[in-house]
């Protein structure tokens, strides 16, 4: 499906540039303006995401996850939602590499075909990891105080959890 | 933000101790047993630094490893294998490159006992490594994304200057006024906006960041609280992170093995439940935040 990206791109810059010269804007110089940027926000993200990725590498690695699995995964269970799942909806807001670590791991497990492998995908790819974008989109700006934005993200993300499931389950059985 | 995150932190160090604790408590790893061993050829001499084979006795693991022996003590070092009993894998902690080092004494009848070394806090002791390599990780990444980010950022500056984006901004401020009511509708934000979404829609993610942090700097200038989030950033970010995406990255699922083809319209209508949500909330704690 990335057929269409790999058009897309080149044509996006060619076609910035283009219509840069045709306005007769310095591009050249107007890049490097532009780019000099990018190095400091670089520098400024990093102890955004230091703070969240080294509380998330704790978290993964205490076990505390797996406790909380055993925990819930029988409540939820009984609304329908699949035990198996649960670690895939966990990780996803987490980690992007994570994530899809634990969706190769079910792919292993439960064969391709399964139906909570399908979940996952679904989950994986409809939702973003959350904690990581609101670390470098606020690290860029040194927005310290994020207000209700995590809030909303983690809803977002139960959400799309949610709609996964019941999407599956009417498309794929 | 400041509980989740302290949170994150104190749950998982209150489940390290735990852990270890009950690990300790249990003796899990069974850390004073004595293992008999046996030659596995009675006639081969043991000499300081070579290679000698044993025998598990009762049982038919043999062990290979180096046998070092000094004045005091005597040791045998051996590397991980997969016919390893799993109390003695554990002691790699997952690490196959490692050695294992016993501490062996002879015994009568030329049996040997052997002890492994003890673990104690293995939970603490992983979970600081992971800390340590997150934050090592953290900043590679942030280093890592300059290169893009400039590339992106150079492209965004021409795009702005040729007067690319206030005419894309045209386009599509009827969609975008009525969630971003705070943003004037000439100003560039709008198009770093949508530039944004439009690279989260088809999928290209390393452009999408950087549009994305442009966006949030535009934001940043129409922000009366520097330090603090305003409502249009919330409602950007809500919309970042249930990604609106059209072609979403079935490349990755599909390298997995699963098949891609069904799971487009799922992940469409998934997206498209996570989104409507993540705008619903955000609009109800904007209007929430101007009532208090």
């Amino acid at each position: 499906m990335n057929h269409i990206g790999i058009v897309i791109l080149p044509l996006l810059v060619a076609s910035i540039v283009a219509w840069g010269m045709w306005q007769r804007v310095a591009v050249y110089e107007v890049f490097v303006e532009g780019a000099k940027e990018g190095f400091e926000i670089g520098v400024r993200i990093i102890p955004y995401l230091v703070a969240i990725l080294f509380a998330i590498g704790m978290f993964r690695a205490s076990g505390a996850m797996d406790f909380i699995f055993g925990f819930i995964g029988p409540v939820l269970e009984w609304f329908g939602f699949p035990r198996e799942l649960l670690p895939m909806a966990i990780t996803r807001p987490l980690t992007g590499s994570g994530s899809l670590g634990v969706l190769a791991d079910m792919v292993n497990t439960y064969g391709e075909d399964a139906l909570v492998v399908k979940m996952a995908a679904t989950l994986f790819g409809s939702t973003e990891t959350t904690l990581y974008v609101l670390a470098v989109y606020f690290g860029a700006v040194s927005v310290r105080r994020t207000r209700y934005a995590i809030q909303v993200g983690l809803m977002a993300d139960a959400a799309g959890a949610i709609a996964a499931v019941i999407f599956c389950n009417l498309l794929f059985t | 933000m400041n509980y989740l995150w302290g949170g994150l932190i104190l749950i998982s160090i209150v489940f390290a101790i735990g852990s270890d604790l009950h690990d300790l408590y249990a003796d899990t790893y069974e850390n004073d047993r004595v293992y008999q061993l046996q030659l596995s050829d009675a006639q081969s001499q043991m000499r300081n630094g070579e290679s000698i084979e044993l025998v598990l006795t009762g049982s038919d693991t043999s062990l290979s490893g180096q046998y070092k022996t000094d004045n005091k003590r005597s040791q045998l070092v051996i590397l991980y294998s997969d016919s390893l009993p799993a109390l003695w894998q554990a002691r790699f902690a997952g690490d196959k490159d490692k050695t294992l080092a016993l501490s062996i004494t002879q015994a009568e009848n030329g049996s040997f006992k052997a002890t492994l070394p003890s673990i104690v806090w293995p939970r603490l002791e992983k979970m600081m490594q992971a800390a340590f390599d997150m934050a090592d990780f953290a900043a590679k990444l942030a280093i890592g994304l300059i290169g893009l980010m400039a590339l992106w950022l150079g492209l965004m500056q021409i795009a702005e200057e040729s007067g690319l984006v206030s005419k894309l901004v045209k386009v599509v401020r009827p969609v975008l006024k009525p969630l971003f009511p705070e943003v004037p509708p000439d100003h560039p934000a709008m198009g770093a906006i949508s530039l944004n979404l439009a690279a989260n829609m088809l999928g290209l993610g390393n452009a999408a960041t950087p549009l994305g942090i442009k966006a949030m700097q535009h934001l940043q200038e129409l922000n009366d609280h520097r330090e603090s989030a305003s409502n249009s950033m919330c409602m950007f970010l809500a919309l970042n992170t249930s990604s609106v995406q059209l072609l979403p990255p079935v490349t990755v699922i599909a390298l997995l093995g699963v098949g891609a083809g069904g799971l487009f319209v799922s992940i469409f209508l998934a997206t498209l439940c996570s989104t409507i949500v993540a705008i619903i909330a955000a609009r109800w704690y904007a209007a929430r935040s101007v009532a208090t």
